[in-house]
């Protein structure tokens, strides 16, 4: 009542004094007055006293200056009743156990259900001394309010409420006279253990007796926290680390990686749950860590190798509701611990899918050396669809290698498809362990030397005609994807050689499916590595419409200057932009009938090109000729080759044969391209000349006769060249050989860039450089780096520095 | 029942009783604790409180307790009435004895 201050200073001399407090009863009256008026609030029986006649005693004890003798007094009560309280209410609800026992499992069925309700009841006990004396310290405090006023707070002491708090610390919880303490903390210990173990207990007395020990705070000198974090959470803890401890080694010896997890998850959500609940929430933390470092942090590894059920078994029967689980689990390790285990399991499990997946290709593949004996199941031309269906059973070692090679892009892209479907829906697509499944799949992907062939071949397959009846949109599905694989080729100047070899076929024998979709592979990748590496294969698509274009020019130029014996059609292919076996000078003696439309088709060409040269390929035309046999005439359909060695025999009279060197001599067919020939014409399904001796291979002892008793049902017969779709070892060596020869011009284009650019530059930085900038297109070994440096040093274009290691350009 | 409707019985040392609303009375921190229920003293079971005072020293404090529960919500500053200006100078001692006991 801060405004009647103003009135007193106004005051005058009429004012009548306040009534002097003075006491009608002695001190010490008053003390035994308000002594026994406690006793009674503690013994619940404050509605026979008068509030306002005690006030006035704290009030006027504290006026009169017994402030202290008061408040000494009234602790002194509260103890002497909390003593009683402990006495009469606690100590005979002891649980008779002491439940001092370890961690671990207490017993199961009556036993424990007895020791619940033990625990129950002297938990309930702890509360109602709780709540009692919580009662009546609200009363006391009321009633001395005047002293928590004007005594308490002006000594620096604590209220008297306070004083109740502390006072029912030190004599209850803490008791010094009983062992409450003890049996507090291992009751509620072993209510919680109970719990874990699978029996119901009370929760709202442990949460009420758990309260009380929030509530409570240790003395100032001891930090002053509450009882809860000083007393029992250490205890908490350290029990849980013992009984998860345990739990996990006996989990994981039932050998069930998911069902470990799933319990793990269970126990997660058990003891957030029970922190909510009857514990304290800033418990949480620690304990949810503590779950973790006992039942997954040691145990990562076990988990992920857990024979028959961890997560090779996972992927394989694709749980991903399992391994979404194994995830989220092991995010929660610290230091990412758990994502990194993860990710190396990951990655071990993907190539060793991804190795069985390369040897299954290699030994399908079988000898290559036989790989030759392919044809005509492949080379047919227009109209093969059914025949070639008709074909395909009777599978030939080549066939083998084919499906071998497509079986393997195949398996490669289930295999990723698998992975990305996992890492969406179980990973949540996390890009960490995303960068792993790719890092596995480049490393296995590659670990296959003949993944760039394969992969072109596969391509090569959906890009075809005929293949099989694909939807457009299944087959830019399936270019799609191989492009994801070929983001993993580290040799992608192999793959291109590859796809220009196929490509190049495709394109010469009209093979070609959809011009939209070549040109959209090519899109694809040039997206991929840019308008360098597309280059040549645009020309090649170039130079094929400019031959369509001359194509009608030079019927036009034919109808001028007078008709050639035979129909020609002319591909004019720019060297430069094809691949080199199929645009190297192969010598070829074309005969004499053929010599005209050729000179034809020259003069034609020089009188619209001027210095261009022409050189004549035989190697990827096709021929249609009528050719009599005894029974009937057949259409034959086959490479220029195979028609100049068949024209040979034109003059070679019925029972006469021609030896392999005649033939060779006459023809002027390189070796290897002569064999492949007389291969297919002699050896293959449709033997229009007969092999003396008989047998699958040709050697150049060998004789041959043009077969007059060929017979066939068919009136068009295609006989293609051999050429193998799959390349067979030597051809395999001699593309590495080529691709190893363009990387070493590569690699010093490369150096000298660099060198022009920087002058000079020390040895390491050199090499990592060139690596670095080669990398989108192979990644060269050190050595073959050094080798190349040293061949410049040799050309002078660089020399070394006084100080060894370092470059210096030479301008 | 509200608050408002709910009323005590204050009686003074000289015999003279004032039905208050509970409210008014609960300004008071003594005698609201003197009526908290929950703890149930006498004066709280039979909602009537004798005060050591006399009535004179009484009605003022119950009209500050009045004037102290109409403008508890309101800012200082919007608090025209001055309740110094109500004060009798001639009790003023006595009732700032009374207020420090009553907690008003």
């Amino acid at each position: 009542m801060a405004m009647s201050m103003g009135a007193a200073r106004r005051g005058k001399p009429k004012i009548r004094p306040p009534k002097r407090p003075t006491s009608e009863t002695p001190i010490k009256d008053t003390w035994t007055k308000l002594a026994n008026a406690i006793r009674e609030i503690q013994n619940h029986n404050a509605s026979s006293l008068s509030y306002e006649e005690h006030y006035r005693y704290g009030y006027n004890m504290v006026l009169h200056k017994h402030g202290d003798q008061l408040y000494n007094g009234v602790k002194a009560l509260i103890v002497e009743y909390l003593d009683k309280l402990a006495e009469e209410k606690i100590i005979p609800t002891f649980p008779r156990s002491g439940g001092t026992r370890g961690a671990g499992k207490l017993g199961g069925g009556a036993e424990a259900i007895e020791r619940a309700l033990e625990g129950d009841r002297f938990l309930k006990a702890i509360k109602s001394a709780w709540e009692d004396h919580t009662g009546s310290m609200r009363k006391i405090r009321d009633i001395l309010k005047y002293m928590d006023k004007g005594y308490s707070l002006a000594n620096g002491l604590p209220l008297i409420y306070d004083v109740g708090l502390t006072l029912f610390l030190a004599h209850i919880i803490r008791s010094s006279k009983y062992p409450i303490h003890t049996h507090l903390i291992s009751t509620l210990l072993s209510q919680v253990q109970l719990e874990r173990d699978g029996e119901t207990i009370t929760r709202s007395t442990v949460r009420e007796c758990t309260d009380i020990l929030l509530r409570l705070n240790v003395p100032e000198r001891e930090g002053g926290k509450t009882v809860y974090v000083m007393d029992f959470e250490p205890e908490f803890l350290k029990r849980s680390a013992e009984f998860y401890g345990l739990e996990a080694v006996d989990e994981l010896e039932k050998g069930d990686a998911a069902q470990y997890l799933r319990r793990v998850e269970r126990r997660l959500a058990e003891e957030a749950d029970r922190t909510v609940h009857y514990l304290s929430t800033t418990t949480q933390p620690a304990l949810q860590e503590l779950l973790v470092a006992n039942l997954l942090t040691p145990h990562l590894q076990t988990i992920l190798d857990m024979p028959g059920s961890g997560l090779v078994v996972m992927v394989d029967s694709d749980r991903i509701a399992d391994l979404r689980r194994l995830y989220t689990l092991f995010l929660k390790v610290p230091k990412d611990a758990g994502k990194t285990s993860l990710r190396a399991a990951l990655r071990l499990d993907i190539e060793e899918r991804g190795k069985n997946v390369n040897e299954g290709s290699s030994i399908e593949a079988g000898p290559s050396t036989i790989d030759q004996d392919d044809d005509q199941a492949e080379g047919t031309g227009k109209g093969k669809g059914k025949e070639k269906e008709r074909e395909r059973p009777k599978t030939t070692p080549a066939n083998n290698a084919l499906s071998s090679a497509l079986k393997w892009v195949q398996d490669v892209l289930d295999l990723k498809d698998k992975f990305d479907t996992i890492l969406d829906s179980a990973f949540m697509g996390d890009k960490q362990v995303q960068v792993s499944i790719n890092e596995a799949f480049q490393s296995f992907i590659n670990a296959n030397p003949r993944a760039p062939e394969y992969l072109s071949l596969f391509i090569d397959e959906n890009l075809k005609k005929g293949t099989k009846a694909r939807s457009d949109t299944e087959i830019e599905t399936a270019l799609e994807k191989t492009i994801v694989l070929f983001r993993f080729l580290s040799d992608k100047d192999k793959f291109e050689r590859y796809y220009k070899n196929h490509l190049a076929r495709r394109l010469l024998y009209a093979r070609s499916a959809s011009d939209d979709s070549e040109k959209q592979m090519v899109t694809k990748l040039k997206m991929e590595m840019g308008f360098q590496f597309t280059q040549k294969l645009e020309g090649m698509f170039t130079d094929m419409r400019l031959s369509n274009e001359s194509a009608n020019t030079f019927r036009n130029y034919l109808n001028r200057h007078g008709a050639i014996p035979i129909d020609l059609n002319v591909n004019v292919l720019t060297a430069s932009y094809w691949p080199q076996p199929i645009v190297a000078t192969n010598t070829c003696t074309f005969p004499a009938a053929l010599q005209p439309a050729m000179e034809t088709f020259q003069r034609y060409y020089d009188s619209r090109h001027s210095g261009r040269r022409l050189t004549w390929q035989g190697n990827l035309g096709t021929a249609d000729v009528k050719v009599r046999f005894k029974a009937r005439s057949h259409d034959l359909n086959l490479s220029t080759h195979a028609l100049v060695v068949l024209l040979l025999f034109e003059n070679v009279k019925s029972g006469e044969n021609l030896s392999y060197p005649d033939i060779k001599a006459s023809t002027d067919l390189p070796d290897s391209d002569l064999v492949r020939t007389l291969q297919s014409l002699a050896c293959a399904k449709f033997r229009v000349l007969t092999k003396i001796p008989k047998g699958r291979d040709v050697n150049p002892s060998d004789r041959f006769e043009f077969n007059e008793n060929f017979t066939s049902p068919m009136a068009r017969i295609k006989i293609m060249q051999v050429a193998s779709k799959v390349e067979n070892t030597k051809e395999r060596e001699e593309t590495q050989e080529m691709v190893d020869e363009e990387r070493k011009h590569q690699i010093e284009a490369c150096i000298v860039r660099i060198m022009k650019d920087r002058k000079t530059m020390s040895h390491n930085d050199l090499i990592s450089e060139v690596a670095h900038q080669l990398s989108s297109r192979f990644s060269p070994s050190m050595s073959l780096i050094k080798k190349r440096i040293e061949g410049l040093i040799d050309r002078e274009y660089l020399e070394r520095t006084d100080d060894m290691g370092s470059y210096r350009y030479l301008a | 029942m509200s608050q408002e409707e709910d009323f005590v019985l204050l009686e003074s040392s000289d015999g003279y009783t004032f039905v208050v609303s509970r409210k008014v009375a609960e300004a008071s921190g003594t005698l609201k604790s003197m009526l908290d229920e929950e703890a149930n003293f006498e004066e709280a079971k039979n909602k009537t409180c004798r005060i050591q005072q006399r009535g004179v020293i009484l009605l003022k404090v119950i009209e500050y307790l009045a004037y102290k529960v109409q403008y508890a919500e309101f800012n200082a500053e919007d608090i025209k009435e001055d309740f110094s200006d109500r004060i009798d100078p001639y009790i003023a001692l006595e009732l700032l004895t009374a207020a420090d006991f009553l907690e008003a």
